[in-house]
């Protein structure tokens, strides 16, 4: 088991070694304006059972679970995901993807997991793209980690470890968390990542764990490309060395920071067929003297999707200022209503289109994603309540012929939309940040039958039907009598009928 | 002094300024259409068109027709519109590709202009005069409801011209062709089969001129029903029927059965529609799904007995007491029950009725007495305004007008639908 704890600040922000006192397996430091990664490396048969063989099953699985409330973030840790809960998901070879298994051990560990199998509730990933994607995937919205802190606390501290349940209730306040797993490095990977704000320097290693502690800043070194970022700082192993040990490198990477911000939000009046509109603080591409272009990625809880024929015409795309639709997941049905439906869902990735080269840069934008509900369950009141999170905003540019990416100690990869670019491509991040509020995530109040008024639905449409239908009857028997099923003009009405007029 | 001649008349006097009306009209609306379609993201061309052409094009490459998500017809369909996948050929002049591309509007325009012709033929032999025939049959070919629906591309059009065709075909007693168009209408959209009942009963012994001896005993009565006529029609649709759905299965394997056939059987009709039955559909889809007690909720299953009252009075009691009366007013009675007992019901349906409306009309109560007449429209008109308007708040503007708007405003609809269908039941004779 290894530990990496470590502190990020801003350019210019950094401490000295002195500020950091070293005391056997402790580790302290005044407070910093930073962001906190902690990364925990375990091998797969330190971990409990169940967990062991549901990892061995699996070729390659990825949990990212991203918090709905906005957060800020300092460079290398830049890839941003949408709010909620992600897999990516490759089965080991042999592996039945109709066992329910995945999603009950799922459903244990983060509670309210609404999957049920595999082949019914992922939706595939193209292999035929670029490299490195997983086969599978699947999202849905999670507000927070406290089913699966709880789930942690029983089944993977000692009891009476205090420190380990500490330890697993801070992560409560972190803004990410991924768990990767693949079959090549053979082991869990946790990272957990606190948001960008005041905190104290402060670790404890445990004794069974090599706990490397670094506080590192933004840099920008003299040797630095283009495509790279620059990293300096303090680094110390807990309990083997007795001072802090200064670093500077630099590493090429693929998620850089845009230096803008955007907002989503529904436009009014909603109806069924709402228009999502995002605001962006800035039409200046990040990168000069090469290829860019604004990318929003979407992962779509399944009450809500695009409609891909809708979005494959270039005049509505040029009037909603979108480029193309580039990716949608298959299938994506068009009429089923949500509560039939088996799949999380749908991702979507749109190039978007600012306004078209101007002498001035740098000015705020819209652009608008039209996409359609689908009928939800009938409720109380009449209405349902939807709330999409927030796209993943990003600049996608090319980097120079020959550029390569090797996988820094920052890197997150299988992010859903990395695998959809070429590998020779940078995310610039866009940062969400919501005009009103804290979350990252747009509400949405969808009509429904209304419970309340659905007593006389039945018998109403019943007893109509029937009233409609018995006059109809009553019309042809009127006819019938009158002059029977034949011919008037050429055969007698039946004799019992002639009597009766 | 003969009186002086109205422009009316004038119009009616001769076959070319009707024709060359809907012609020009039709010409007009599908260029506007054009135009919009390449200035405005809002497009005029419906949305169905480029499901054809879609499946088109895929059939275009070697593909199956089902390839395109939501093509739900014939792959018949497909073929026909063949011609506007061949787009985009190198160096080709743009103005040949929105031709290419309308191809298929073209045809289900002048598949109108043929139904409307067909109407005339119809109503001539019913001993009226070219001039009111011509009248009758401009409600369908001067109809802007009509004339918008084809040139937006959808195929309705040619049902017209299939029941029209099969229409004439039966009264003039060409019993192959007849087989024919039956087969092929109901392989194309399936609910043509509510005709063969009506057509079978009408075409006995004395009407096809082999009247045979007087019989007596009733085993002797139940076979001379069986004529040969009614036996040739049997086999020609049938054996069309059969051999187009077996040739399309060979192609296109189960996808076909699933999208032409099942899908109509599993489908969950829930988004709202002008059918009475659509509320009920929507709250009895989701009462599995529904965690509440719904002890509230009587639940008649009525939406798995719809198709009763729906094909008792559409495929047994109206062609059974009125078709041997007045085959095209049965026929009509037969759609109108048809499409207001269906469990789903959109505007395009109407169409479906709307061409056999010139045969019935002549003599009708409803032209023998205006107020009848205009308070049917009126009502008519009115049910489906106070429908929409609900459906614009629930699909625009997010009010949940499901209950109790919509749904009494498809029952008022439903009603109105029935009273009109009982005038014409009553105007048999």
């Amino acid at each position: 088991m290894r530990e990496r704890i470590t502190f990020i600040q801003k350019l210019g922000d950094s401490i000295e070694s002195s500020a950091l006192q070293v005391s056997g397996s402790q580790v302290s430091g005044p407070d910093v304006q930073a962001v906190r990664e902690d990364r925990l490396t375990v091998a797969l048969d330190e971990l409990p059972t169940e967990l062991h063989l549901l990892l061995k099953g699996s070729h390659e699985l990825h949990i990212r679970w991203v918090s709905p409330v906005a957060y800020g973030t300092v460079s290398p840790l830049l890839a941003r995901l949408p709010p909620g809960f992600h897999l990516f998901f490759t089965p080991g070879k042999g592996v039945d993807a109709t066992s329910t298994k995945l999603c009950a051990t799922l459903n244990q560990t983060f509670g309210n997991i609404a999957c049920s199998t595999p082949a019914a509730s992922f939706t595939s990933l193209p292999n035929d793209r670029f490299y490195h994607a997983t086969s599978f995937q699947y999202f849905q919205p999670l507000e927070d980690l406290s089913s699966f802190i709880q789930y942690a606390k029983t089944q993977l501290c000692p009891s009476g470890d205090a420190s380990c349940t500490t330890r697993l209730e801070s992560l409560a306040k972190v803004s990410a968390l991924d768990i990767s797993y693949d079959t090549i490095s053979h082991a869990l990977k946790v990272t957990a990542l606190w948001p960008y704000q005041s905190r104290p320097i402060h670790a404890v290693a445990h004794p069974k764990v090599r706990t490397e502690l670094g506080v590192l800043s933004d840099e920008k070194t003299p040797t630095m490309e283009d495509h790279e970022l620059g990293i300096s700082g303090l680094l110390t192993v807990l309990g083997q060395d007795t001072q802090p040990s200064s670093t500077m490198f630099s590493f090429p990477s693929r998620h850089r920071d845009a230096q803008s911000t955007f907002s989503a939000q529904f436009l009014s009046p909603t109806g069924l067929h709402p228009t999502l509109q995002l605001q962006l603080s800035s039409d200046k591409p990040p990168m000069e003297n090469t290829f860019c272009s604004p990318h929003a990625y979407f992962t779509l809880p399944r009450s809500i999707f695009a409609d891909k024929y809708q979005l494959s015409d270039d005049l509505f795309l040029a009037a909603k200022n979108l480029t193309a639709l580039r990716y949608i997941s298959q299938p994506v049905d068009l009429e089923a209503p949500e509560y039939v439906m088996k799949p999380w869902g749908s991702s979507v990735l749109l190039e978007l289109a600012p306004p078209p080269a101007s002498a001035e840069k740098g000015q705020p934008w819209t652009t608008e994603i039209p996409l359609h509900l689908r009928y939800l369950l009938p409720a109380h009141g009449g209405y349902g309540n939807v709330e999409v999170p927030y796209p993943a905003v990003f600049w996608a540019c090319a980097a120079e012929e020959g550029t390569k990416f090797p996988t820094n100690p920052f890197e997150r990869v299988n992010l859903g939309y990395d695998g959809l670019f070429g590998p020779r491509t940078v995310f610039w991040h866009v940062e969400p940040r919501p005009q009103t509020g804290n979350r990252v995530t747009s509400a949405i109040r969808v009509p429904v039958l209304d419970l309340d008024k659905a007593g006389w639905v039945n018998v109403g449409t019943a007893a109509v039907v029937l009233a409609g239908f018995l006059w109809v009857t009553w019309k042809l028997v009127s006819v019938y009598l009158a002059s029977g099923y034949g011919n008037a003009a050429r055969t007698p009405p039946p004799a019992g009928e002639k009597k009766r007029q | 002094m003969p009186p002086p001649r109205s422009l009316a008349d004038r119009f009616f006097a001769s076959r070319l300024p009707l024709y060359l009306s809907a012609a020009v009209l039709r010409a007009a609306f599908l260029v506007y259409g054009l135009w919009q379609d390449a200035n405005s993201p809002f497009k005029y061309t419906d949305i169905d068109y480029l499901v054809f052409t879609d499946a088109a094009r895929f059939v275009a490459h070697g593909q199956s027709p089902y390839a395109r998500e939501t093509y739900r017809y014939t792959p018949v369909l497909a073929w026909l519109l063949l011609p506007t996948s061949w787009t985009g050929g190198g160096g080709t002049h743009p103005l040949w590709d929105a031709f290419l591309f309308s191809s298929g509007k073209l045809l289900f325009a002048a598949a109108d202009l043929v139904a409307g012709c067909l109407l005339e033929r119809l109503l001539l032999a019913r001993a009226m005069t070219p001039r009111s025939a011509r009248q009758f049959a401009a409600i369908w070919l001067l109809n802007p409801m009509v004339i918008t629906i084809s040139t937006r591309g959808s195929s309705e059009g040619l049902l017209g011209v299939l029941v029209t065709a099969l229409l004439w075909a039966v009264t003039t007693q060409q019993i192959t062709l007849a087989g024919l168009l039956l087969g092929f209408g109901v392989h194309f959209k399936i609910y043509p089969f509510i005709y063969a009942p009506a057509i079978v009963w009408w075409m006995d012994r004395e009407r096809m001129g082999s009247p045979g001896k007087p019989t007596t005993t009733s085993t002797a009565r139940v076979l001379s029903f069986f004529t040969p006529s009614r036996l040739q029609l049997a086999v020609v649709s049938l054996s069309t029927f059969l051999g187009l759905n077996l040739v399309m299965f060979k192609m296109y394997k189960t996808p076909f059965l699933q999208e032409t056939y099942l899908h109509h059987i599993s489908r969950v009709d829930h988004r709202h529609n002008f059918s009475p039955y659509n509320t009920q559909l929507y709250l009895a889809s989701a009462l599995p799904s529904l965690s509440t007690p719904t002890t509230l909720l009587p639940t008649l299953p009525i939406e798995s007995i719809a198709f009763l009252p729906q094909l008792l009075l559409s495929c047994v009691l109206i062609p059974l007491v009125l078709a041997k009366k007045d085959l095209p007013t049965t026929m009509l009675a037969q759609t109108f029950a048809f499409v207001t007992f269906n469990k789903v019901c959109t505007s395009q349906y109407f169409l479906w009725y709307m061409v056999l409306l010139p045969l019935y009309l002549p003599g009708s109560s409803f032209l023998r007495s205006k107020p009848l007449g205009l308070s049917a429209l009126a009502l008519w008109v009115a049910a489906q305004a106070a429908w929409l308007q609900q459906g614009y708040e629930l699909e625009f503007l997010g009010v949940s007008t499901f209950l109790p708007g919509l749904w009494t405003a498809s029952l008022a609809f439903f009603l109105v639908n029935c009273w009109i269908l009982g005038v014409v039941i009553g105007d048999v004779r």
